[in-house]
């Protein structure tokens, strides 16, 4: 028999049937196919299988290319010639086409092959393969002769079962596979038959699995990934058992393996489709990927050979270079992860020769794929910018581009929180974490997902802000919500999740319109509204009250939750006449979670209410003791209930009402016309809302003696007063004293003490003073710069005399027990004691004094040291500088009441310089006490008191000028100033005999600074002095609280002016004469002086180097520097334009004697 | 093609008239079509981000030339900034300076700027203003797309910035042209106008797009700036042809 496959080209193939190999070449070009196929027998269908499968392994193994053009082959046409019946061509045509679909079309356009019958031969090399277990394949070898006679084929298995036997024309046939051994016995029919007779055991039989068919191979272009199905024929054997699948992936024309994995299975006797999926490194675009797959199924039971199936017919995914046109940079618009490692590849035309290509700013080292296709590898990649990163491929004549975007997956959402602010709507915020590095629409998304409701809601978010924010409806009837925050982005995705009892966050809005709808003295009632419906809770409201008087007060009210309402509080206990400031906010009641913010706040000030008490009074008969004055002290803020307009006074005797006045504010005391009767006196305060309850004092002032007048000094911070116990004074003390201001009638203020009180304090300090003053511009001034303690609580001062009177009170009245005078510290007397000469003779002189007056003493007066000496002038001098005179006699006269003092041997015709002093605790009253006089109060000119009456002969009295020659230098802080003598003299100060009395007046040393401002000195200089002069100089000091706002580039002048503090006023007359000059020598000696006069206004400009000659900058700086004028002591305050002027210089002032006002004025 | 055009007008009319308080003009005499109306709205409605055209006053064409002219030379200024910044958004190899891609044949769609200079000269006045006005019109809605998409806020911001003033451009020649008795082009010839986003088929080409955009703009800006100096030249600054009146209606 002969079956004959011709075909219309040359044959380039031959193919042999015994050997079962075939040599093929491939064809030149496509070829149609015109095959001839002469088939006079049947059996054509499991030779072509045969053949079928030695082509496959053939043109895979070294014809790659051949693949290729399998496509181009589309149509077999066959002829089919002898009496081929209809249904054997059609069988025909479908082996040949199935032949084809296993991937071998074209070694059909190849074949031709003869099958020859020969004459019959002895069989020989029985071999048998199994592909499923189940039946096998057996094939022998029979001479030539043999080749085309037919064969009685038989097999036995065992004993028990008949022998089969069949004839058959091939030299193969398939039979059961046996379970140990079968027994074959094959008949060769011929000119020469033959018999054999073979055994064939199981361990004989090779297990082949059948090879594996691909049943798709599905590219992903954008993840590049290839996904493999095929099935497992598991059906043809056994349950259980294990297979192994090899799958290949190849790359490139040339196929390169790229990689080759193992995939396991168990078969389950069904066929299962298999899938398996791989990603590439390469996207796929950039050149042809294949997959061919192969089995081995291990079958334990199996004892023969195993091995693995044939390779499957390798499947392609085309790469864009094999596209005819197809060009561009893969992959196109990825987005990765931050650290990826990717490749991109540049596939252009075939003529088009390549430049580079670079990825961001940079150029990567191109390898060839193919002809059409290069690639670049870029390793551990970074974020992209917001528009990703390109890309590029430069082609000779051409631009492909890519664009990358590299981010990151998103963090999962940190602090995810919820809450209503409204009950209609959830905000659920979260942190973000790291920014993904991804816009557009590749950005991160969110979402909220409810899963009790199953809704969904797509948040937008806006990127920029720190906390990401979603709304979520609320929904009806539902308290308990179940939120997962899903975040995805094309890298990646997280998720979130949050219960959440909506009733247990609620966060109010801030309440709006809050309203005083009502007040009276101590209440207020508010309203406010807040937007949302909170009908399902309570409300705790958290009112805010505060006043300038009393710390700040939260009242909480609860209250019952409406839809978009007003509520209502009303505040009680309030005080009268205070303005309040009040604010409110809320929060969930039962449910504490956030308060809203505070509202806006309102003011209300509550009316006025009569004052709460009477007011602390105290009566004093006036000396004629024809009427009586009565004291009263200001009620407190707290007391008063608004604002007192007027004390109403009465007096009464028993039921009769004896006189009644309205004293209005701000009068503390009045006076009472009463004669030598006493009465009841009662005292009420009154504001607009009415009076308070009447003080009662009685008038009776009960007859006392053996009033004693103790001294007392201050110890500490008060001064100390003592006495013993009086048993009958059944309503405690009163000690009462007075403060004096000098000329003005001192003003009176007392304390009460229990009975029981027998040692008291009263403290110099004292707290809630209230204070006027009258020169209320100062103060503004002086509360800005000075210790306000110091001058607002000093209540005594130093080297003032106080007197003090303690009052025992009794059921009838009042009744003097003792007086105590005291000082707070004692002084040196302010004056040395007037004191003449009288009798004088020969060889001695009377001294008669007189008393110092008490304000002048300042401290209780120990005694007097009268010193005389021998000669001119500077007799006296040397004691004072401790060199010891030995012609000085001092005499201390400690007896007070002796008020003159003869001196004896002295020599006649002589000069004696003559001095008197008086001394306290304090110290002593020194001659060249510095002071710096008050020119209006001077008594420079008047000098000495006694002046007419001295004896020109023998006491030296010289008329020089009362120059200060000496100045003090108060420290300001302290409460009791020290006092330092610097005793800088002055040649024009040299007088023989002391200025006792002369030195101008000078105020108590609680003075912290003064600006004697304007000394109008008429020069009487000696003509030793500096030439020429001014008659006006300003002497201003520095204060020690000055604080000089520093030009920086004028600091080592300031520097000067600060450590320079008060400069003597010596060196200031010698500068002074100088101003009107307006030499360089004199502005420096301006500067370094530390203080200026007035007049010179340049010199303020300190530092600005043009400003001597700029006009406007004096003016921007004279006034601000210069608290005193020229000619008045008027402080002058900053003008408008100074307080504006960016860099005032000199921002030091001084104040004038004005501060010395009495504190409880 | 001319309905798209319109409505590309139009909806800019609307969206970035913020008037307050309304004000109107109406042309005399009446505009022969309802575009010039709308134009003239847009255009009093933008003055605030017009420097060069003020309603309040009446405008020769010598002025509104002479306006046109600043505010042409104005946005050259403010394209140089802003395209340094856009290409340094789009990123190298966009911002390097020595860039220049082959213009691929999608770019086409943005009318160019590079029709041969003796050509363009060759061309009447009112040709050359009825084609800067098509191509600013239609330049200006690439622009806005171009706005849509970017992903920075600052860059929109200024992007968005740019448009109003092109817009005023796009005005200011409008009121050039009816000052001069030429009427307003109906349309734009040429490819049809994108109707919202062009749809670029990846984000590399897109910015190509982008790209010649500015590349573009920066030339129509070049070339008008001299088109308006030399129209300057001609018309004498007094003649009066277009007359605004402010109505209250």
């Amino acid at each position: 028999m002969l079956i004959y496959l011709q075909l219309s080209s040359p044959c380039p193939c031959l193919f042999s049937p015994m050997s079962g190999h075939l040599n093929l070449q491939p064809p030149e070009r496509p070829l149609r196919i015109v095959a001839r196929l002469l088939l006079p027998h049947s059996d054509v269908l499991s030779s072509l299988e045969t053949i079928a499968a030695s082509l496959l392994t053939c043109e895979t193994k070294n014809h790659p290319s051949e693949e290729k053009r399998k496509r181009e082959l589309q149509e077999v046409n066959l002829t089919f010639k002898g009496g081929l019946s209809k249904k054997r061509q059609m069988e025909v045509t479908d082996a040949i086409m199935m032949v084809r679909q296993a991937g071998v079309p074209a070694r059909l356009t190849a074949v031709a092959f003869q099958y020859l019958r020969g004459s019959l031969g002895d069989p020989q090399n029985l071999k048998c393969v199994t592909h499923n277990l189940h039946k096998m394949l057996c094939t022998w070898d029979v001479s030539s002769e043999g080749k085309y006679g037919q064969t009685d084929f038989c097999y036995t298995t065992n004993d028990l079962t008949p022998q089969v036997c069949f004839k058959t024309k091939e030299r193969r046939v398939e039979i059961p596979v046996p379970e140990s051994s079968i027994t074959v016995i094959i008949k060769s029919s011929g000119t020469a038959s033959a018999t054999k007779e073979f055994v064939i055991h199981q361990k004989d039989i090779s297990f082949i699995p059948i090879t594996p068919h691909i049943l798709s191979l599905m590219p992903d272009f954008p993840n590049s990934a290839l996904n493999l199905k095929w099935s497992d024929n598991g059906s043809v054997f056994p349950y259980g058992l294990d297979a192994l699948w090899q799958i290949q992936i190849l790359r490139k024309e040339a196929m390169e393996i790229v990689t080759q994995v193992t995939y396991y299975s168990k078969l389950t006797h069904e066929d299962v489709i298999l899938s398996w999926s791989w990603r590439s490194d390469m996207p796929l675009e950039c050149t042809s990927h294949y997959v061919k797959i192969r089995c081995y199924i291990n079958a334990t039971q199996f004892v023969g050979p195993k091995d693995w199936s044939d390779w499957s017919p390798a499947e392609v995914i085309p790469g864009k270079d094999t596209e005819p046109g197809g060009s561009g940079v893969f992959p196109l618009d990825p987005v990765v992860a931050v650290g990826s490692d990717l490749t991109f590849c540049c596939v252009h035309e075939e003529d088009q020769r390549i430049t580079n290509m670079t990825y961001g700013s940079k150029s990567y080292t191109m390898t060839q794929l193919s002809s059409r296709s290069h690639a670049i590898r870029v390793l551990n990649a970074n974020v992209s910018n917001s528009s990703g990163t390109n890309v590029v491929c430069r082609l000779e004549n051409g631009l492909e581009g890519s664009v990358v975007f590299v981010g990151y997956a998103p963090d999962s959402p940190q602090n995810l929180s919820c809450e209503t602010s409204n009950f209609l709507i959830i905000k659920c915020t979260w942190k973000p974490g790291r920014p993904s590095g991804l816009y557009g629409d590749r950005r991160t998304k969110y979402s909220l997902f409810e899963r009790t409701s199953g809704k969904n809601v797509s948040c937008e978010v806006n990127e920029a802000n720190k906390d990401h924010v979603c709304d979520f409806p609320v929904l009806p009837d539902q308290k308990n919500y179940d939120f997962i925050l899903g975040v995805s982005n094309p890298i990646g995705q997280a998720k979130s999740s949050l219960l959440v009892n909506i009733t247990q966050r609620v966060h109010p809005k801030t309440p709006e319109k809050l309203t005083v709808t009502g007040n009276n003295s101590t209440s207020i009632q508010l309203r406010w509204f807040i937007n949302g419906s909170f009908a399902e809770i309570r409300l705790l409201c958290q009112i805010e009250v505060s006043s300038s008087h009393s710390e700040r007060k939260l009242h909480n009210v609860s209250v019952p939750g409406r839809k978009s309402s007003t509520y209502t509080a009303q505040l009680n206990e309030l005080h009268p006449d205070t303005k309040y400031q009040l604010r409110v906010r809320c929060s969930a009641a039962d449910h504490f979670w956030r308060w809203s913010d505070w509202s806006r706040g309102v003011e209300q000030t509550t009316s006025e209410a009569p004052p709460a008490r009477g007011p602390d009074i105290w009566r004093e008969r006036s000396p004629s003791g024809e009427s009586l004055i009565v004291f009263w002290k200001p009620l407190s803020l707290s007391e008063s209930n608004g604002k007192i307009v007027s004390h109403e006074v009465s007096c009464y005797l028993l039921d009769t009402l004896l006189e009644h006045k309205v004293v209005f504010e701000p009068s503390n005391s009045t006076e009472i016309k009463l004669g030598k009767s006493d009465c009841v006196i009662k005292v009420v305060a009154r504001n607009h809302a009415g009076s308070s309850p009447p003080s009662r004092i009685t008038s009776v002032g009960l007859p006392s003696d053996n009033v004693t007048t103790d001294q007392a000094v201050a110890m500490g911070n008060g001064i100390n007063i003592s006495w013993d116990s009086y048993p009958n004074m059944t309503c405690g003390y009163i000690v009462k004293w007075c403060h004096s201001s000098g000329s003005e009638p001192c003003s009176v203020d007392w304390q009460k003490f229990p009975s029981n009180t027998t040692n008291v304090v009263i403290k110099s300090v004292r707290s809630g003073l209230k204070f006027t003053v009258t020169f209320e511009s100062f103060l503004h001034i002086f509360l800005y710069c000075c210790s306000m303690k110091y001058f607002l609580a000093a209540l005594f001062k130093p080297g003032v005399r106080y007197n003090f009177s303690l009052y025992g009170c009794k059921s009838m009245g009042y009744q003097l027990l003792k007086n105590i005078t005291g000082y707070m510290k004692e002084l040196p007397p302010k004056t040395a004691p007037n004191f003449i000469v009288e009798e004088t003779s020969s060889d001695s002189i009377l001294v008669k004094w007189e008393d110092i007056p008490i304000e002048e003493c300042r401290g209780f007066l120990k005694g007097y040291l009268l010193s005389f000496a021998k000669g001119e002038k500077d007799a006296l001098k040397p004691r004072l500088s401790n060199s010891g005179n030995p012609e000085l006699k001092v005499n201390n006269i400690t007896d007070l009441t002796k008020k003159s003092m003869k001196i004896l041997d002295l020599q006649g015709k002589t000069s004696y310089q003559l001095e008197l002093q008086a001394y306290t605790a304090g110290g002593i009253k020194e001659t060249f006490y510095p002071e710096i006089p008050n020119p209006e109060n001077s008594k420079a000119l008047q000098f000495q008191r006694n002046i007419c009456e001295g004896n020109k002969t023998l006491k030296t009295l010289e008329m020089n000028p009362c120059t200060p020659n000496s100045v003090e230098v108060v420290e300001a802080q302290s409460t009791s100033p020290k006092i330092e003598d610097t005793e800088m003299m002055s040649p024009a100060a040299e007088t023989t005999v002391p200025e006792d009395g002369s030195e101008s007046e000078m105020e108590n040393h609680v003075v912290v600074s003064y600006c004697p401002p304007i000394i109008e000195e008429e020069i009487s200089n000696p003509p030793t002095d500096e030439p020429g002069g001014s008659s006006q100089v300003v002497y201003i000091d520095i204060q020690s609280m000055y604080q000089p706002q520093i030009k920086p580039e004028e600091e080592p002048e300031i520097d000067l002016v600060t450590t320079a503090g008060y400069k003597p006023q010596m060196q200031l007359s010698i500068s002074a004469l100088k101003i009107e000059g307006h030499s360089p020598v004199e502005e420096e000696l301006d500067k370094t002086a530390g203080y200026r006069p007035q007049a010179n206004t340049n010199a303020w400009n300190m530092g600005t180097p043009d400003s001597p000659g700029s006009v406007e900058s004096n003016n921007e700086n004279a006034s601000f520097g210069s608290p005193c004028s020229i000619n008045s002591r008027q402080f002058l305050l900053p003008s408008k334009d100074d307080e504006d002027s960016p860099k005032p210089i000199n921002t030091g002032w001084s104040f004038t004697h004005f501060f010395q006002n009495k504190p409880n004025d | 093609t001319g309905d798209s055009e319109t409505l590309c007008r139009l909806s800019a009319a609307h969206t970035e008239c913020p008037c307050h308080p309304p004000l109107r003009c109406c042309v005399s005499p009446t505009g022969d079509s309802w575009g010039i109306f709308t134009f003239l709205c847009a255009a009093l409605c933008n003055l605030p981000a017009l420097p060069a055209l003020n309603c309040s006053e009446e405008l020769g064409a010598g002025q509104s030339i002479q306006q046109t002219y600043d505010l042409t030379r104005y946005l050259e200024h403010q394209l140089r900034t802003l395209a340094g910044t856009y290409l340094n958004y789009l990123g190298p190899p966009f911002n390097e300076p020595d860039f220049n891609p082959p213009r691929l044949a999608r770019a086409e769609r943005v009318p160019s700027a590079t029709v041969d200079l003796d050509l363009w000269r060759g061309l009447t006045d009112n040709a050359r203003l009825a084609a800067n006005y098509r191509a600013y019109s239609r330049l200006l809605c690439y622009l806005r797309v171009l706005d849509g998409q970017v992903g920075t806020a600052e860059l929109r911001h200024r992007l968005a910035h740019f448009c109003a003033s092109l817009q005023g451009l796009v005005l200011s020649i409008g009121g050039v042209m009816s000052s001069l008795g030429y009427p307003l082009p109906a349309g734009p010839a040429g490819p049809p106008a994108p109707p919202g986003a062009p749809a670029a088929p990846n984000d590399f080409l897109k910015k190509m797009d982008d790209f010649w955009l500015l590349k573009e703009l920066q030339t129509w800006l070049w070339r008008s700036a001299k088109d308006f100096n030399r129209l300057k030249k001609k018309v004498p600054p007094a003649v009066v042809t277009l007359r605004l009146e402010a109505r209250g209606f």
